[in-house]
């Protein structure tokens, strides 16, 4: 009886996850709107942030106990910036994919390569955010983030070409809007 | 209390399939049967197999036992169309994404497996309530279609709403209206599977066909309403600081 019971709330669960998603898609933003939602990162702190030196430098001159409550507030830290950047991502795949029918070759082609590197960027942020959390919950795993800041300013670029082909006045407005 | 051989559960086995034949017609006539051709399949082999059923079912001179045994092969059949279909809407929902498509078809991987193991641990702690051969099979085994093809969906509207991946109008469609079947069939036919009375067994049986019926007005909805057009353009009204930085970046780029 009680397997019974837990299928049926999970098929109840997943029922009302699929409505909701269903609901949203009915109200996703416009481009334009999504535009106005992103969120300029400053990519050269976050790169400070998980610089492996400024770490070590840490560990050297700092005792024990305050080196980890400060390790903790850099990684909390760090965790925010990824999740900045994945939302950002988020934002360039569902403005690309707003106007991704394009007939112009060039614009299809640099609309499709920033979706999918923004795509690239969301699902490495899964990961990173992963490690960020498990070296919070145990201290002696390490949180390097190898390429995350490359993988962004790659996204920054391919978004900044795709605005310059809509509309030239565009390049620059994505350029503010992520960095 | 819902009763069967009431006028609406006639109604409401009958109608929807009906109704399923006519979008089978409209998808050929548009020339969409190429796009969905595994979906095209699977409305008129249950719409086909839904009738035949029902007409064994009214009739007098068919008994239990031989209604069940032709409703079993038919359950084969119409489960292995659903993982087809299921295919069939992952492909759709990621072809454009190459870059994602790899990394997406892992996690459905293991999410596969871990509802396939899911489904054998049900079953083999399901204990039968009945002594019919064919019934004995046929139970768990609709139970476990469900509970793999449920968690799959569902598992697939999850992952694209993370990555915000537009589906495709029809795609979603068509995906959204079995998510509310496979989930609303999961959790009748597992109460099903328990020992219940007879009344609830017939109020349970209208349950699965009203969630079939509204499945079914849901791809006639997304099969026959055209698409609205949406403000989709990146005009924007002009900045005069921005085009300070237009130059410079023009500048920058040649």
């Amino acid at each position: 009886m009680n397997l019974t019971f837990l299928i049926v709330v999970a098929a109840v669960l997943g029922l009302g996850s699929v409505v909701s998603v269903g609901l949203a898609r009915r109200q996703r933003h416009t481009p334009k709107a999504a535009l106005t939602e992103l969120v300029p990162l400053d990519v050269e702190a976050f790169r400070n942030l998980t610089d492996p030196a400024e770490e070590d430098y840490l560990r050297r001159h700092l005792p024990p106990a305050e080196y980890r409550t400060v390790r903790r507030a850099r990684l909390r830290a760090m965790a925010a910036y990824v999740h900045l950047a994945s939302r950002n991502a988020a934002l360039l795949a569902q403005i690309g994919q707003a106007v991704a029918m394009q007939k112009d070759p060039e614009r299809a082609r640099a609309t499709r390569r920033m979706i999918n590197d923004a795509f690239l960027l969301r699902r490495n942020a899964t990961v990173a955010l992963a490690r960020i959390y498990l070296a919070l919950v145990l201290p002696g795993t390490g949180a390097a983030l190898p390429r995350f800041q490359d993988q962004y300013m790659k996204v920054v670029a391919s978004a900044m070409l795709f605005g310059r082909l809509q509309d030239p006045a565009s390049a620059s407005r994505f350029s503010l809007a992520l960095q | 209390m819902p009763q069967a051989h009431s006028l609406l559960w006639h109604y409401l086995w009958v109608a929807p399939h009906v109704l399923q034949l006519g979008l089978a017609l409209v998808l050929w006539r548009r020339g969409l049967h190429r796009q969905f051709p595994v979906f095209f399949a699977y409305l008129i082999f249950e719409a086909v197999e839904e009738l035949l059923l029902y007409a064994l079912d009214v009739s007098p001179a068919v008994s239990s036992e031989t209604w069940w045994s032709v409703f079993l092969p038919g359950a084969v059949i119409e489960g292995l169309l659903r993982f087809a279909i299921v295919a069939e809407l992952w492909r759709h929902l990621m072809r454009p994404w190459t870059a994602l498509a790899r990394a997406g078809a892992a996690v459905i991987r293991a999410v596969v497996v871990t509802l396939i193991l899911g489904a054998a641990v049900v079953v083999a702690l399901h204990e039968p309530n009945r002594n019919h051969l064919v019934i004995k099979i046929a139970h768990p085994l609709q139970q476990s279609f469900f509970l793999v093809q449920a968690g799959l969906t569902v598992s697939i509207f999850l992952f694209a709403s993370y990555f915000k991946i537009s589906w495709p109008r029809m795609a979603f469609g068509i995906a959204f209206g079995f998510a509310i079947d496979w989930c609303g069939h999961l959790a009748v036919w597992t109460i099903l599977n328990t020992t219940i009375a007879t009344s609830a067994r017939a109020s349970l049986d209208m349950v699965n066909l009203a969630t079939y019926h509204l499945t079914v007005m849901v791809w006639a909805y997304y099969i026959l309403v055209p698409e609205t057009a949406g403000d989709d353009d990146l005009d924007l009204p002009a900045d005069p600081t921005l085009d300070i930085w237009n130059r410079e970046l023009e500048r920058l780029l040649q």
